[in-house]
């Protein structure tokens, strides 16, 4: 006996209608490493962290950020991080900066070559982290050293993130075409849907059927 | 958005006198203050199974309501219909991924999630149990039980979980869409012809016993439900809920000429709350218990999509990746 539903596709699917064995546990990759996407709203905006996507590499994850984070409001570009790749504070309070409470020692006697960082910033706990500039370091601590240099006046600051900008993938400003979507979906704004007009009519008719009785 | 009044278990951790009493003094001084709480911050172990537990609940809600409602789409009247109704399914989905990521941070990953709620272990909101016979019935999935959702939604938004906020500020702006589509779709029955008037009617009485049992039963006061008010894990009681829902959305349904099964119904002007006759605990403990007329199909159908997939997933899969839970 096949499991019996009201939708004629479930049906189709032949399932049995006996109780199943329970699902062997999957293993923690079974659906992919975490990447982090980064969301820039509109031209000249800093990137702005949207969310995660599991994906099993960076052009995938890439393809799944621009469905889950930019399908339904304006977008101009999207940053992919492997999850892994990102380096951050712990948190500081609300109104304090984390810069003030927080240092690491740089890595002495080793020599790295000098790379581009970006560095994030979270305003507020709660808030999303943005993207605030780049600094060209050695080491990751380097990087954390000259963003407090750079940016610690853009206070408060409860969280900084540091990336290295060879580890994000960005949209490129050639395939900036992949931003312009069909301009007509209003179907799926709030304002498409007026209906009090219709209720002011439906019950106009309903008064007006009552007093004829 | 789908998620229900969830309901607290107690759990082997709630014991708070395990916990570091300088660290906890700390934590409860920054709910306090009204700041978040973020993934790396030192919380009480009872804080973080309850999240892990309210946010996962959540996000299987939105992956099984969109099964009951994304049955319509082919036979949704019309074809500006049927593109609403693709698009607000694809938003639900889209919550889970974004609610799956927000429980991840507090360290239990998708995969177990779903492993989870296939076998039947974690729950989702008890409505979805339940069959949708017609397209009235997916209208009023669509406006009421999204409305439901929405009041629940609304006070959990103000919780005090960093990502569990980031997610629903995300959610919430796109379920305006929904509840304005529900509405409409509702609208149009209910104004239309007298099959139409009729088809509306008999969903409304089908689902209003388990609308009114959505938002979980009263919650009963324990030093527990206490704790996780002054945490602001949960926000508002259900009962509360329940009376804010009635408030917005009984004007509404009468309005459109559309009577609610339910004679004791009323609001007693008097103390400004509204009466209704007590949902049925007993059904809905059976059915959220695995007893309901769809749970079985539910849970099978997402299985067999999980199954069909693991093909892709393998061949997919990057030999040299490691699992980092989400940052944020």
């Amino acid at each position: 006996m096949n499991l019996q539903s009201l939708d004629p596709r479930v049906n189709r699917l032949n399932i049995p209608a006996s109780t199943m064995t329970p699902m062997a546990p999957k293993s923690v990759l079974d659906q992919f490493a975490t990447y982090e996407a980064f969301i820039q709203k509109k031209e000249g905006a800093p990137f702005t962290f949207a969310g995660a996507v599991h994906a099993p590499n960076p052009d995938v994850a890439f393809l799944f950020a621009k469905e889950q984070y930019s399908r339904r409001s304006s977008c101009t570009g999207i940053w992919i991080v492997q999850t892994a790749h990102v380096k951050l504070t712990p948190y500081a309070s609300d109104e304090a900066s984390i810069y003030d409470s927080f240092d690491i020692d740089k890595p002495e006697g080793v020599t790295r070559p000098l790379e581009p960082y970006e560095v994030f910033h979270q305003q507020k706990r709660g808030k999303a982290h943005t993207h605030v500039g780049r600094v060209g370091a050695t080491s990751y601590e380097e990087a954390y050293e000259l963003a407090k240099n750079k940016f610690s006046h853009l206070t408060p600051v409860v969280n900084v993130w540091i990336i290295k900008s060879k580890n994000i993938l960005q949209s490129a400003e050639e395939d900036k075409d992949m931003w312009v979507t069909t301009a007509e979906k209003k179907y799926r704004e709030a304002g498409a849907y007026r209906v009090m007009e219709r209720i002011k009519r439906f019950k106009k008719e309903q008064q007006r059927r009552r007093s004829k009785i | 958005m789908y998620g229900g009044g969830n309901i607290f278990e107690a759990t082997v951790f709630d014991d708070l006198q395990a916990e570091d009493p300088v660290k906890l003094a700390e934590f409860e001084a920054r709910i306090a203050r009204g700041e978040k709480i973020e993934p790396d911050d030192w919380m009480p172990n009872l804080y973080r199974v309850q999240l892990i537990r309210m946010i996962e609940q959540h996000a299987h809600s939105e992956i099984i309501g969109a099964l009951p409602e994304g049955s319509w789409i082919t036979r949704a009247p019309g074809f500006r219909r049927k593109l609403a109704l693709m698009a607000k399914v694809q938003d639900e989905v889209g919550h889970a991924q974004l609610l799956y990521s927000a429980a991840e941070t507090l360290g239990k990953s998708r995969e177990q999630m779903l492993t989870d709620l296939i076998n039947g272990k974690s729950k989702y909101s008890n409505v979805f149990n339940y069959p949708t016979y017609t397209w009235a019935d997916a209208c009023t999935i669509s406006w009421l039980i999204d409305a439901g959702a929405i009041v629940n939604q609304v006070a959990n938004s103000k919780g005090s979980y960093g990502p569990y906020c980031r997610a629903l500020e995300r959610i919430c702006t796109e379920e305006a869409f929904h509840l304005k589509y529900g509405h409409d779709s509702m609208v149009y029955l209910a104004t239309g012809t007298e099959v139409q008037r009729k088809m509306a009617q008999e969903a409304i009485n089908r689902w209003w016993g388990p609308i009114m049992s959505f938002f979980g039963p009263p919650d009963n006061v324990s030093v527990h439900t206490e704790t996780l008010m002054r945490w602001k894990v949960k926000i508002a009681s259900n009962d509360e809920c329940r009376q804010q829902f009635l408030d917005m959305y009984v004007p509404k349904i009468w309005e459109l000429g559309l009577t609610i099964p339910d004679d004791k119904l009323r609001k007693d002007e008097a103390t400004g709350k509204w009466v209704y006759t007590e949902p049925d605990w007993e059904e809905f403990t059976r059915v959220i218990n695995g007893d309901g007329p769809c749970n079985a199909e539910r849970l099978a159908v997402r299985r067999r999509a999980e199954e069909r997939g693991a093909w892709v997933r393998q061949a997919l899969l990057n030999p040299k990746a490691r699992y980092v839970r989400p940052l944020a």
